[in-house]
Parts: C-alpha cells; sequence; structure tokens
C-alpha cells in the first residue's frame, strides 16, 4: 500500500519525507495513521510526504530499511534523520523527532 | 514464539514499545517475514513489560529486560496448589496482584500456614538456595497473575545476574527472620494479637482492605481451633476494628488494627521492604 500526499510547500518550509510502516488493519497501526495525519494537518499543512508501507505485504522492504517492528515512523528528511516507534500518540515526541517546534 | 520475538526485539524504544503494547508486527529477519501479534500476545507483551513485582522492580532496568525473555505471564487461581511438600521445584513464581500461602503440612496431614507470598516477593526461592525439593505446600489465596520462570532458566540467570541475586538474597534473609520472629511471636502473643497481624500482612499483599479468609484458614494459619478464631475475631469486631462475615473480612479502622496487633507486625514489615 503506498500513500503518497505531496503537494506544494509552503512558504519556505522544507518538506518533510516520511514512510510509515504499519500492519494494515492492526490496532497500533490505524492509530498511528489517524495519530500521524492530524499532527500533519495541523503542524505540517501540505509540507509534507509520507509513504505508508504495510509490512505484511512487504517484509523485505521494511526489513531493508532497519525496521523491526509495527508501526515505525521513519523520518528522511530533512536531515536529522529520526525513527520513532508505536501507535504515535506522545503527540510532543513525535513533532520532536520530524523536528517541528510546537 | 513468545521468546523467538523478544530476543529480535533485544531493546531500544522498539522494545518499550512492545513493552507498553504498542507493536502489531516484527520482523523477523532470518526468514523476511513480519509476525502479526494477536491480541492476547499484545496483552501479555504489556503486563510483562509493567513490573508490578517488587523483587523485580527492585532490578536495574537492563538486568530485568534481560530476564524478560524467560518469564511466562500465568494466571493463578485460588485454591490452586503450586507444590506439595517432597515435590520437585519446576518453577519460580513472582507474584504481580496474586498472593500465595506457604504451608507445612505434617504426618497427620495437619497443615499451619507459615507465610504469605505476594507481589513484595517470590515463590521458589529454594532454588535460589541449592534445594531441588520443596519442603513445603504452596496454595494460591488470592486469584491474579504472575510472572513464572522454569527452574532450569532461574538457576541460569540467578548465576549470571548480580543484581538478581542480591535481591534474592535480601529477600531469603528477610522470611529467614520473619520465621524466626513469627516462631517467637506464636508462642508469647495472645490470638488476637496474632490475628491482627495476619489481616495487616494480608492486606499488605492483596493491597485491599477487604478480602476472603475463612475460619479454617485462619485457624490453620494461627494454628489455634476454629473456636479460638471465632473469639478473637469476635473481640477484633467488638472494638470496630475489623468487619467479619462468611469469610469476608474488611479491615474498618487500620490505625486501630496496627495498635491492636503485636510489635512483631512492625518489625516483619521492616524486614520485608
Amino acid at each position: 500500500m503506498k500513500k503518497n500526499a505531496t503537494k506544494p510547500s509552503a512558504g519556505l518550509m522544507a518538506i518533510v519525507v516520511m514512510r510509515l510502516y504499519v500492519a494494515q488493519g492492526a490496532p497500533n497501526s490505524v492509530k498511528a495513521i489517524a495519530n500521524l495525519e492530524a499532527i500533519c494537518r495541523k503542524h505540517l499543512s501540505d509540507a509534507f510526504k509520507l509513504e505508508i508501507i504495510d509490512v505484511l505485504e512487504f517484509p523485505l522492504r521494511a526489513l531493508a530499511d532497519g525496521i523491526l517492528v509495527t508501526p515505525s515512523l521513519a523520518k528522511l528528511s530533512p536531515s536529522p534523520s529520526a525513527k520513532i516507534v508505536g501507535d504515535l500518540s506522545d503527540r510532543s515526541s513525535v513533532l520532536s523527532a520530524l523536528g517541528i517546534k510546537e | 514464539m513468545r521468546e523467538r520475538l523478544l530476543r529480535l526485539v533485544k531493546n531500544g524504544p522498539e522494545r518499550r514499545a512492545l513493552e507498553s503494547g504498542q507493536v502489531d508486527a516484527v520482523l523477523d529477519a532470518a526468514n523476511g517475514k513480519a509476525f502479526l501479534l494477536s491480541d492476547a500476545e499484545r496483552a501479555s507483551f504489556r503486563a510483562r513489560g509493567k513490573i508490578e513485582n517488587n523483587l523485580l522492580a527492585a532490578l536495574p532496568g537492563e538486568d530485568y529486560r534481560g530476564l524478560f525473555g524467560e518469564f511466562e505471564l500465568v494466571t493463578l487461581t485460588a485454591g490452586e496448589v503450586l507444590c506439595e511438600p517432597g515435590d520437585r521445584i519446576r518453577h519460580v513464581y513472582f507474584p504481580n496482584d496474586a498472593h500465595v500461602s506457604v504451608l507445612v503440612v505434617m504426618l497427620d496431614r495437619k497443615a499451619l500456614e507459615v507465610g504469605l507470598v505476594g507481589q513484595e516477593g517470590m515463590v521458589g526461592i529454594g532454588l535460589a538456595l541449592g534445594a531441588e525439593i520443596s519442603s513445603v505446600r504452596v496454595l494460591v489465596q488470592g486469584s491474579g497473575n504472575a510472572l513464572r520462570m522454569n527452574a532450569a532458566s532461574f538457576r541460569e540467570a540467578f548465576g549470571r545476574c548480580p543484581s538478581l541475586q542480591r535481591e534474592v538474597h535480601r529477600y531469603a534473609y528477610a522470611k529467614l527472620a520473619e520465621a524466626r520472629q513469627t516462631a517467637a511471636c506464636n508462642r508469647f502473643h495472645q490470638v488476637e494479637g496474632r490475628l491482627a497481624r495476619w489481616l495487616l500482612m494480608t492486606r499488605d499483599r492483596v493491597r485491599s482492605d477487604e478480602f476472603r479468609l475463612t475460619h479454617e484458614l485462619l485457624a490453620n494459619t494461627l494454628g489455634v481451633r476454629r473456636a479460638g478464631v471465632t473469639n478473637a475475631a469476635g473481640v477484633l469486631q467488638r472494638r470496630k476494628l475489623i468487619g467479619y462475615s462468611r469469610g469476608n473480612i474488611r479491615i474498618l479502622d487500620r490505625k486501630g488494627l496496627e495498635a491492636a496487633c503485636c510489635a512483631c507486625y512492625g518489625i516483619v514489615r521492616s524486614l520485608t521492604r
């Protein structure tokens, strides 16, 4: 499953590129998607690109990216890259990993 | 299967997420597959991540995580016998919210309760002291869950983990001191005071002012006849310290009950902290 939400960036804001690794339909993954969508809507408006990867379908891809469990969110750019594990309910940790100031 | 998943997720944020029940699937690089966790598996990992047992909670986080893979979360049911005198000790148990009685069984089958174990301690301490055979009956008094480890894994963990040795030795000493104190208490103190002590000790283990204890168990515990228990409970009841009906005990006045019990309660309590 792939979802791309690329839209022109707002002003000088760098586009945040992320990959979210999930197990499709599993409860924590569903929560992680909802939590991340809410954060993106509020803090990134359209300045983000998100790819959602279902590890049940693409396990080798996740393993190649160094993923051990789902849900895991990898922030790829801008640098520094970061990884956050879990259902992304801790909003301040997610914002900090994404380099967003509240 | 669970142990294998735990080996895949040794530590770091992945392990913390697993222990807080926030993981859905674990990836295994060895065979290139993802394992989806069931609801029960997620709950089990979450329960294991939460350290309720005081003895285990005293271990450094790193050491506890090192032992984590060897544990199995089990539900203990009131009335269940975990072992009988003469049985090989097959497991150790670290109760979370369950509590168990340790009983000495005499040749005429009469049993006397000589110890209580709840979240402050462990069952199967003999293994750490070189014993392989149980000398006591271990009976579940209060249903709940516990972390269980098999004897071979426990011996191995005990040999390699100094902090586990320290905590188990500390607990073993506290139990020894408690047994000495109780022996003296049983000889010198009145039944009311001993009953009050036992009720307070039970309360500390079950963490509730209300619990179930039958006359028979209390008689076994205190080494007196059932009539003796009725009299002693009547005295505490008339002083409005406890309510007692059909085996249900309710502590109405904890401070008052502490004042009514012999000094042994405070002494034993300070030992097991």
